[in-house]
C-alpha cells in the first residue's frame, strides 16, 4: 500500500501545495527564474486580469453547455441502447469509437470537418444553397463548434454510465406504471430520472471537472482563437508557464481554476440532495 | 431509424477522414466531384523523419510500461483496503474517487518541474512515473471492488492449506479476478496512449513524441498552408490501433468504465 500511496501523493498533493506556494512567489524572467515572495500581489494581479476573467467565462460556458448537451444525448443514446434491439452489442461498440480516440486527433479530424469553405458540412450547406458558416474564424460560432466536437467525442461515456444505471431499474416499475395508465413521458420523468439521479450526478461530476480543464481540444482546433474567443483557463495557465515563463502567475491560475471547479461540483451535489426529496415525494 | 442517427453521428466523422486520406490536396479545395485516389499523403507520414509508425510505437511502449507498473503498484494496495473495514474504507474510497475525476491537466506544471529536477525528460520510461500515479485512482478502485466480490471463506480456506500471502493471491485471488485486470488494464492503456499535456512538456526529442503531442504538432506545423489530406492520413493511422483494441475488448472496456464509475 505504502508505494501506490507515495505516488498518490507525489502526483496529486504535492503539486496542489507547490502551487499554493508558488502563487505567493514572483517567478519570472525578470526574477531570473528564481521565486521571490510578493505575498498576495498574484492574487490581486488574477482579480485585475481581464484575461483571466474573460477565460473563465469562456471555459464555464464551454463546460456547462458541453456537460448538459452531453447529458441530453447520453441518455437518449442510453435509452435506445436500453431496448431490445437487434445488434445491440455492435451498435454499443460502434457508438464507442468516438469516445476513445486521442482527444488531438479527434481534434485535428474536426478541424477539417470545420472548415470554411471546403469540409463537408460547408459542402453541403453550399450543395442546397445556403451561406457556408465560418465554424473556426468566428468568435460567436466557433466556441459552439468546439462543443459540438466535444460533445460527439463525450457523449458514449455519458450515455454508457447511465446505460449501466438504466439496466439496474427493474421492468415491473415500468409495467405498474403502463398499468396506471401512465404515458412514457410520465414514466421517464417518474421512474427513470429519480432512480437514475446517483448516476447523472457521478456522470455531472465526473464530466465538469474534465470540460472545465479543457486543453487538448482547445490547443489543437482553435488555439484559443479567433481573438481569444475559445480561450481555456488551463490553456491561459500553460501559455502563462511555457511562453511567458511566469511561473508564480501561472500556479495562480491553476489554483483559482481548481477553486472553481470545486465550487461548481459542490453546487452540483447541493442541487441533487435538495432535488432529491422532492422527487422520492413525486414518486408516490 | 435512430439506430441509423447513431451510427451516422459516430462514423460519419471518421469516415470523411478515410474519405478525404486517400484524395489528392487539389482535389480537396477543388472541385470535389472529380480528381483520383492517391496513397502520397500515407507515404509522405511512412516515409517522413521520423517515421509516423514510431509515434504509435512510442505511445505503445509508454502505454504498455504504465500499465503493468500500475498493476504492480495497485494490486496490493487495493488488496490492502479490501481487507479494511466498510467504513475506513469507504472514507478513503471518497479521497481516491476525487482524484480518479481531477483534472490531471492543472498538474502538468508541477510536475513539470519534477522532470527537470530529476532529469526524466525525454524518456519514455520515465514518463510511466506520472502516468501510472494518474492511473492509479481508477486501479485501486476497480481492483478492489474486484477483491470485494470474491467470498472472503475462499482466502481463508487458502489459509488454512497454509498458503502464504503471496501465494494466495497468485494462485487463489488473481486468477478469479482477470476480468477485472483485463478491465483496469485497458482503461489505463487507453489512458496513456491518448495522454497529452504531459507527454507535450516531457517529451520535446521528435523521435520520442507519442502520437498525441505528434499529432498537435503535425497541426500546428503548416498554419497558413492546408495540407488536410495528410492531417487526415494522420488521424486515420492514429486512430486504427484504438479502434481495432475497442472492437476486441469492448466488453471489457465497457464493464470497467461504468464499474469504475458506481463503485467510485
Amino acid at each position: 500500500m505504502a508505494p501506490a500511496l507515495l505516488l498518490l501523493l507525489a502526483v496529486f498533493a504535492l503539486p496542489m501545495l507547490q502551487y499554493a506556494w508558488l502563487s505567493t512567489q514572483a517567478q519570472t524572467v525578470l526574477t531570473e527564474l528564481e521565486p521571490q515572495p510578493v505575498g498576495l500581489a498574484q492574487w490581486q494581479r488574477l482579480l485585475q486580469d481581464g484575461r483571466f476573467w474573460q477565460d473563465a467565462f469562456q471555459t464555464l460556458r464551454f463546460g456547462l453547455c458541453s456537460v448538459g448537451l452531453e447529458l441530453v444525448l447520453g441518455l437518449a443514446v442510453a435509452l435506445l441502447l436500453n431496448q431490445p434491439l437487434r445488434g445491440r452489442t455492435l451498435l454499443r461498440t460502434v457508438s464507442l469509437l468516438p469516445w476513445a480516440l486521442p482527444t488531438t486527433v479527434m481534434a485535428l479530424g474536426w478541424r477539417w470537418i470545420f472548415n470554411d469553405p471546403f469540409g463537408p458540412i460547408n459542402l453541403l450547406l453550399a450543395q442546397v444553397g445556403l451561406p457556408t458558416v465560418s465554424f473556426l474564424g468566428d468568435p460567436a460560432i466557433t466556441w459552439l463548434s468546439m462543443v459540438w466536437a466535444d460533445t460527439w467525442k463525450t457523449t458514449p461515456f455519458v450515455a454508457l454510465l447511465l446505460l449501466a444505471g438504466l439496466q439496474t431499474i427493474p421492468a415491473d416499475l415500468y409495467e405498474a406504471a403502463a398499468l396506471e395508465g401512465a404515458n412514457r413521458w410520465q414514466s421517464l420523468r417518474r421512474i427513470t430520472l429519480p432512480l437514475l439521479s446517483p448516476y447523472i450526478l457521478i456522470a455531472v461530476l465526473f464530466r465538469l471537472a474534465q470540460a472545465l480543464g479543457v486543453f487538448d481540444l482547445v490547443q489543437v482546433l482553435t488555439a484559443g482563437g479567433p481573438a481569444g474567443s475559445t480561450e481555456s483557463l488551463a490553456l491561459y495557465a500553460y501559455i502563462n508557464a511555457m511562453r511567458f515563463l511566469d511561473f508564480g502567475y501561472s500556479a495562480t491560475l491553476m489554483l483559482a481554476a481548481f477553486l472553481l471547479m470545486l465550487l461548481l461540483s459542490g453546487g452540483a451535489v447541493l442541487l441533487w440532495l435538495v432535488s432529491r426529496p422532492r422527487w422520492a415525494g413525486g414518486q408516490r | 431509424m435512430n439506430r441509423l442517427l447513431l451510427i451516422l453521428w459516430s462514423l460519419g466523422p471518421m469516415l470523411w477522414q478515410l474519405y478525404t486520406s486517400f484524395r489528392p490536396n487539389a482535389t480537396l479545395t477543388g472541385n470535389p466531384m472529380q480528381g483520383g485516389w492517391t496513397l502520397e499523403h500515407y507515404q509522405a507520414l511512412l516515409g517522413g523523419n521520423p517515421p509516423f509508425w514510431r509515434y504509435l510505437l512510442n505511445s505503445g511502449v509508454v502505454g504498455l510500461s504504465s500499465t503493468l507498473l500500475t498493476l504492480v503498484v495497485a494490486v496490493p494496495c487495493a488488496y490492502g483496503l479490501s481487507r479494511l473495514g466498510r467504513k475506513t474504507a469507504r472514507n478513503v474510497n471518497v479521497l481516491v474517487a476525487i482524484a480518479a475525476a481531477f483534472p490531471y491537466v492543472l498538474l502538468f506544471l508541477a510536475l513539470l518541474q519534477l522532470a527537470r529536477d530529476l532529469h526524466l525528460g525525454n524518456n519514455l520510461l520515465a514518463l510511466s512515473l506520472p502516468y501510472t500515479g494518474l492511473s492509479l485512482p481508477l486501479a485501486i478502485l476497480l481492483l478492489q471492488a474486484s477483491f470485494r466480490d470474491i467470498p472472503p471463506e475462499l482466502e481463508e480456506a487458502a489459509r488454512l492449506e497454509g498458503l502464504g500471502l503471496w501465494q494466495r493471491l497468485r494462485w487463489v485471488l488473481l486468477p478469479l479476478m482477470a476480468p477485472a485486470i483485463a478491465s483496469a488494464s485497458l482503461l489505463i492503456f487507453l489512458f496513456c496512449w491518448n495522454e497529452y499535456p504531459i507527454a507535450l512538456t516531457w517529451l520535446s526529442r521528435a523521435d520520442l513524441l507519442t502520437l498525441a503531442p505528434a499529432m498537435a504538432r503535425i497541426a500546428g506545423a503548416s498554419v497558413f498552408t492546408v495540407p488536410y489530406g495528410g492531417f487526415a492520413a494522420a488521424t486515420v493511422l492514429g486512430s486504427i490501433p484504438l479502434i481495432v483494441l475497442v472492437l476486441v475488448f469492448q466488453r471489457q472496456i465497457v464493464s470497467g468504465l461504468t464499474q469504475g464509475a458506481i463503485k467510485g
